[in-house]
C-alpha cells in the first residue's frame, strides 16, 4: 500500500476539510468563548494545509536524507520470498491480521474462544508460510495456554461457546 | 527518609520481585525477536498489568522495556537485523565486530553500557524530577497548554522523516482525540451516532493496533529472518571494564544525549541511538574506523538508548506528557492505577516514586546476569520460527484489547489502528507523532478552553506570565523551524 505523496496529501486535505466542516456544524455552548467546534476546525484546517503541502512535495528532501541513512540497515528482505502471485495481490496479504481480528469480534461469542482462536492461529501461521506440521500444534496449544492465562491468572472469562472444556478448568 | 525506607519495603516483596523477574525475561525474549519491538512488548503487557497492584504493574513495564531495549542488540550483532528500532543505528557496527570474530565483545558492549546507561538515566530522573516538580506546582492551565503544545511540536521536530508529514501525523492524532464527549463542552463529536464512539477512542487498543498489529502485517510481506549459526561464545563481560576506562567521554556523552532526547516529548531510545552514534562519529579521533567494528560508536549509542528510556519518564511522571512511545503507554497505566501524573505525585505518593526509582536500578542491575543468560540462549530464541510467534501476537492483541474493558469494540479499534499504522509507516508518516496527538489532544484542548475562560477571552495571559512566555516562545520557534529550514534550503543557491 505504498501510495504517492500526492494521493496521501490529497486524502489529508479531504479528511481535514470534512473534519473542519463537521466541527463547524457543532452547536456552540452558551457562555463559553471557545465551543466544541473550535478545536476540530483548527485541527481540520491545519491538517488540510499540511496535506496540501505534502501533495506539493514540500519536505520530501528530509525523507530522502533519512532514506539514505537507512539504506545500510537491512530491515526487509521481500525479494527473497518466492511467491508466484503478482505483487499487487501479494500485498493484500497484509490485510490478513486485521481481517482475522474483525472475524474474532463477530464470531467469538457464537463459536467460543478456543475454536475462533485456533482458526486465527492456523490462518496466520499458514499465511507466514508454516507447514501444517507446525501450524496445527501451535493452533491447538496457543489458544489453550492463552485461555488458561487469562482465566486463571487474570480472571478474564473468555466466551466458551461450542467447546467447553470443564476437565481442564475452562468453563 | 521514612519514605525511602517504605519504598524499599514496597519493592522488596516476593510477589513484586517475581513480577519484575518474569517481566524481565519476557522483555528479553520479545526484544530479541526481530519484528517484535520494545514498544510492542509494553503494549501487550498492559492488559496483564490491569490485574496487578500499582507498583507491580509499573515495575513490570519498567523492567520489560529496559530489557527489550538491550535485547534488541542481540540479533543486531549476530544477524545484522535490529531486534528493536532502538538498535538500528549501530547494527552494522556490531555486526562488523561479529564478522571480525568478536561477537562476545559486541554483545558485551551492548549489555554493559546498556545497564550503565539505564542507571545513569535513572539518576538523571531522580535529579531532574524534584526541582521540576516544585516548579510545576506553580503552573496553571496557561503553562500546561504551552507545555502540551510544545510537546507535540518536539515530536514532529525530532522524527526521522519529513517535518510536514510528522505534523500531519500529529494533527491526525489530535483529530482522533476529538472523537467522543470527552471535551470541555461535553458535546458528542464525530460519533456518527455510535454509542461505542461516545466514550472516545481508547488509547490502549489504538496503541496495540499501531505497534503490534501493524508489525504482524509487515511480517506478512517480509521473508523470515535468517537463523544464526551455532557458535560458542566466550566470556561476555571480558574487556568491558577496560573499554569503560578507555572511552569515559563517549560513555558520558552518550548518557547525556540519551537523557536530553529522552526528556523531549515523543522522542525516545531509537532517536537517541541515531544521534549518539552520529555525534560519536563526528567527534571521534578516528572516524575512519566507524563501520568496521569499532567500539566507540557502539559504546556511545548503546549508552544513549538506555538512558533515554529512563529519562523518558521525566515528562511522563511530571506532566503526563509522554517522553517516548513506551511512556505513552505507561501514562495510561499510571492513570489506571491511581498514580495520576503530575507534580503532586512527588509529594503525596513520594514512597511510590522512590519505589519506581528502586525498580529502575534493580532492573538495570538484573539486566547483567539475565542478559548474559539471554545471550547464551539467543541461538535457541532466534531459531523459533516466526510462523509460531506471530499468530500468538495476533491472539494476544485480540484478547488483550478485550480484557482492557470487556468490550469487543476495542478489538475493532485494534484492527482499525493496525491498518492506519501500517499505511502511515509505509508512506513515511511517523506513527509516534500520531500517538502523541491521540494522548495529548484532550490535554491541549482542556487547558486551552479553561485558560480562555479564566482570562475572559483575552489571550494576553498566555504570553505575559513569565514561564508561559518562555514556553510560548519555544513553541512558536519549534512551529516555525521547519518553515525557516525549508525556505533556507529553497533560497540558498544549490551547490554542486
Amino acid at each position: 500500500m505504498h501510495l504517492s505523496d500526492r494521493v496521501t496529501g490529497l486524502f489529508l486535505v479531504a479528511l481535514g476539510g470534512v473534519a473542519a466542516y463537521g466541527g463547524s456544524r457543532l452547536p456552540p455552548v452558551p457562555g463559553q468563548q471557545i465551543g466544541p467546534e473550535v478545536f476540530p476546525m483548527v485541527v481540520g484546517l491545519s491538517l488540510a494545509l499540511c496535506g496540501g503541502l505534502i501533495a506539493l512535495g514540500v519536505g520530501r528532501r528530509y525523507e530522502d536524507e533519512a532514506d539514505v541513512a537507512m539504506v545500510s540497515t537491512p530491515v526487509e528482505g521481500t525479494s527473497a520470498s518466492a511467491d508466484l502471485l503478482p505483487s499487487r495481490w501479494r500485498e493484500l496479504r497484509v490485510l490478513i491480521p486485521p481481517a482475522l481480528l474483525i472475524f474474532y469480534v463477530y464470531v467469538v461469542e457464537a463459536l467460543g474462544f478456543l475454536p475462533t482462536a485456533a482458526a486465527i492461529v492456523l490462518v496466520t501461521a499458514l499465511a507466514l508460510g508454516a507447514r501444517l506440521r507446525l501450524a496445527i500444534p501451535v493452533a491447538i496449544v496457543a489458544p489453550l495456554a492463552i485461555n488458561l492465562l487469562f482465566l486463571k491468572l487474570l480472571r478474564v472469562p473468555l466466551p466458551s461457546g461450542l467447546l467447553p472444556l470443564p476437565w481442564i478448568g475452562l468453563p | 527518609m521514612s519514605d525511602i525506607a517504605q519504598a524499599f519495603t514496597i519493592v522488596f516483596q516476593l510477589d513484586i520481585l517475581i513480577v519484575i523477574l518474569l517481566a524481565s525475561i519476557y522483555g528479553l525474549i520479545v526484544g530479541a525477536v526481530p519484528g517484535l519491538t520494545a514498544t510492542m512488548a509494553t503494549a501487550l503487557l498492559v492488559p496483564i498489568t490491569f490485574y496487578l497492584p500499582p507498583i507491580a504493574a509499573i515495575g513490570a513495564i519498567i523492567s520489560a522495556s529496559a530489557m527489550a531495549i538491550f535485547s534488541g542488540d542481540i540479533p543486531g550483532a549476530l544477524l545484522r537485523i535490529p531486534g528493536t528500532p532502538a538498535s538500528a543505528a549501530y547494527t552494522d557496527e556490531a555486526y562488523a565486530m561479529t564478522r571480525k570474530g568478536q561477537p562476545e565483545l559486541a554483545l558485551g558492549i551492548g549489555l554493559w553500557f546498556s545497564a550503565l546507561g539505564g542507571i545513569f538515566g535513572t539518576i538523571a530522573l531522580m535529579a531532574l524530577a524534584p526541582p521540576l516538580a516544585s516548579m510545576a506546582l506553580r503552573f496553571s492551565t496557561f503553562e500546561y497548554f504551552w507545555l502540551a503544545f510544545l510537546g507535540l511540536m518536539c515530536a514532529t521536530l525530532v522524527s526521522r522523516s519529513s517535518p510536514v508529514k510528522a505534523i500531519a501525523s500529529m494533527l491526525l492524532g489530535l483529530l482522533v482525540s476529538c472523537i467522543g464527549i470527552e471535551n470541555p463542552a461535553g458535546t458528542p463529536r464525530f460519533t456518527f451516532g455510535s454509542t461505542n464512539l461516545l466514550g472516545g477512542i481508547d488509547v490502549i487498543p489504538a496503541l496495540v493496533g499501531v505497534f503490534a498489529v501493524s508489525e504482524v502485517m509487515r511480517a506478512m510481506l517480509t521473508s523470515e529472518p535468517p537463523k544464526p549459526p551455532r557458535r560458542r561464545l566466550g566470556s561476555i563481560l571480558a574487556g568491558q571494564w577496560a573499554l569503560t576506562k578507555q572511552y569515559p567521554k563517549q560513555q558520558f556523552r552518550g548518557n547525556i544525549i540519551g537523557v536530553l532526547i529522552g526528556v523531549l516529548p515523543g522522542a525516545g531510545a531509537d532517536i537517541a541511538a541515531w544521534v549518539a552514534y552520529s555525534v560519536s562519529k563526528r567527534f571521534s579521533k578516528e572516524p575512519q574506523k566507524f563501520g568496521t567494528g569499532h567500539p566507540e560508536g557502539l559504546i556511545e549509542s548503546g549508552s544513549g538508548n538506555n538512558s533515554a528510556l529512563a529519562a523518558g519518564w521525566v515528562p511522563a511522571l511530571l506532566f503526563g506528557i509522554p517522553g517516548d512511545t513506551i511512556t505513552a503507554i505507561a501514562i495510561g497505566v499510571l492513570y489506571m492505577k491511581g498514580l495520576n501524573p503530575g507534580p503532586t505525585l512527588f509529594t503525596e505518593q513520594a514512597s511510590s516514586m522512590y519505589a519506581l526509582y528502586i525498580i529502575f536500578i534493580v532492573a538495570n542491575i538484573l539486566m547483567i546476569p539475565l542478559g548474559i543468560a539471554m545471550i547464551r540462549a539467543s541461538s535457541l530464541v532466534l531459531r523459533a520460527p516466526r510462523a509460531s510467534v506471530m499468530p500468538v501476537i495476533v491472539l494476544l492483541c485480540a484478547v488483550g484489547a478485550f480484557a482492557t474493558g470487556n468490550n469487543l469494540f476495542a478489538v475493532l479499534t485494534v484492527a482499525a489502528f493496525g491498518v492506519i499504522g501500517y499505511v502511515m509507516e509505509r508512506n513515511g508518516y511517523p506513527v509516534a507523532a500520531m500517538v502523541l496527538g491521540i494522548i495529548m489532544g484532550t490535554m491541549v484542548e482542556q487547558n486551552l478552553v479553561t485558560s480562555i475562560m479564566k482570562s475572559d477571552g483575552s489571550i494576553i495571559p498566555f504570553f505575559d506570565r513569565p514561564v508561559a512566555s518562555v514556553l510560548a516562545a519555544m513553541t512558536i520557534a519549534a512551529l516555525l523551524w521547519p518553515v525557516f529550514a525549508w525556505s533556507w534550503r529553497f533560497l540558498r543557491p544549490k551547490a554542486a
